[in-house]
């Protein structure tokens, strides 16, 4: 049987990337006030500059697919997700991505905490 | 010694080892020449698309050439810098896809003959290419000096039916002057889409202009008809060639003094191929 905190970071992962891939504009409810996002090593935080950030990426559609999801609970009651993908921009070839989110249980839901993106490049 | 690349090093230590064999190849071609009307053109396709899977800077095992150059395609996305290079390379991928998911590059092996002043062809060198293109990772990263790293000739790109990405050539420019490996690193400037004339939107003067303005060649490409495409690329790497030779000359030149039998032997070679035709 599936744990408790696997369901939490399956169903969030889902939700979470069908409504970034529909409209990137609208994340910010996922997000705590002071939750933190490292993009690409930008580091930005609050759900505005959060929003922000991924509404000045240059591309008009976006499309995630996701490989894998690994969680596990943490100290604080909350979850931690590693999501291993790869994603479609518009016509460019797809790209694998690898991001994790800490989400901490707020008022028996969770929200996201720390947000930590790259894409899975190897010719740096 | 003055070297431009940072990777020539290593390609001008291969060449000096490789060098003995230089005579043993112009004398093979220079055969060639004269009983197969086919090898008269300046380029030879000698291993089309070459299939290399390898992550370790694309070493096939099985390779023989003198050269291995690496060329970057940039431009705003949606050009046609994939479909551009998937052109040049005869259709053929390297590769399976999901093992390339952000190392895109493709391969292709030629023959250069460095063309010389008095018209004839100079001698002959296998190149090993390898064409990068950015794969939409433009639009997640700022550019840095490492995307740019050991790309040695440039193949930039715009629409020519989007008007904004012909104005973004001048921030492409400035991008490749600020990380590339010199201020004035080989480029050609293609406008891509020149089948779909009838939405042009950027006139072919006003592209000549910046070219010029730059110092660059401009050529009208198609990825979709393939028109110019071979000869854009064709011509970046002449020009990277002839800058290669000319930093190599020079390191020939300080063996000569050091090395009679060195210089000997590229003298002769020369001497071969300036009267191969």
């Amino acid at each position: 049987m599936e744990n408790t905190f696997e369901k939490i970071g399956a169903s969030f992962t889902n939700t979470y990337f069908n409504m970034f891939d529909t409209s990137r504009e609208s994340v910010g409810q996922f997000y705590l006030p002071n939750a933190m996002l490292t993009f690409e090593g930008d580091q930005v935080q609050g759900p505005e500059a959060i929003v922000a950030k991924f509404k000045s990426l240059t591309f008009q559609k976006v499309q995630h697919v996701i490989t894998t999801t690994d969680t596990q609970p943490t100290t604080e009651g909350g979850v931690i997700i590693l999501v291993v993908g790869q994603l479609k921009t518009d016509d460019d070839p797809p790209n694998a991505f690898i991001r994790t989110f800490c989400l901490k249980p707020v008022n028996g839901s969770f929200a996201v905490f720390h947000d930590i993106f790259r894409l899975g490049l190897h010719n740096l | 010694m003055w070297l431009p690349f940072p990777a020539l090093r290593v390609i001008v230590k291969q060449l000096i080892i490789r060098h003995k064999t230089f005579g043993l190849i112009n004398s093979f071609f220079i055969y060639m020449q004269a009983f197969t009307p086919l090898y008269c053109s300046k380029w030879l396709v000698a291993d089309m698309g070459d299939n290399i899977a390898g992550l370790t800077n694309g070493h096939s095992s099985s390779a023989e050439y003198d050269f291995l150059l690496k060329f970057l395609a940039l431009g705003d996305s949606g050009v046609g810098k994939t479909s551009f290079l998937y052109q040049y390379t005869d259709g053929k991928f390297t590769g399976k896809f999901i093992s390339t998911v952000g190392i895109d590059f493709r391969e292709k092996r030629v023959v250069h003959r460095s063309p010389t002043v008095d018209g004839t062809v100079g001698r002959s060198q296998r190149v090993h290419l390898q064409l990068w293109d950015t794969a939409g990772q433009e639009r997640f990263r700022s550019l840095t000096t490492a995307f740019f790293r050991d790309a040695m000739g440039f193949i930039l790109l715009f629409d020519l039916t989007s008007e904004q990405s012909f104005l973004n050539i001048r921030n492409w420019m400035a991008q490749l002057q600020t990380h590339a490996y010199c201020e004035n690193p080989d480029i050609v400037l293609c406008g891509n889409k020149a089948d779909l004339e009838d939405l042009r939107v950027v006139p072919e003067e006003k592209a000549k202009a910046i070219a010029e303005k730059y110092g660059i060649p401009y050529f009208e490409t198609s990825a979709a008809t393939s028109q110019n495409v071979t000869k854009a690329i064709e011509c970046l790497l002449d020009k990277v060639m002839l800058r290669m030779e000319q930093s190599v000359d020079k390191t020939a030149g300080g063996k000569m003094g050091k090395n009679g039998k060195k210089g000997v032997e590229l003298e002769e070679a020369d001497r071969k191929s300036g009267c191969s035709c």
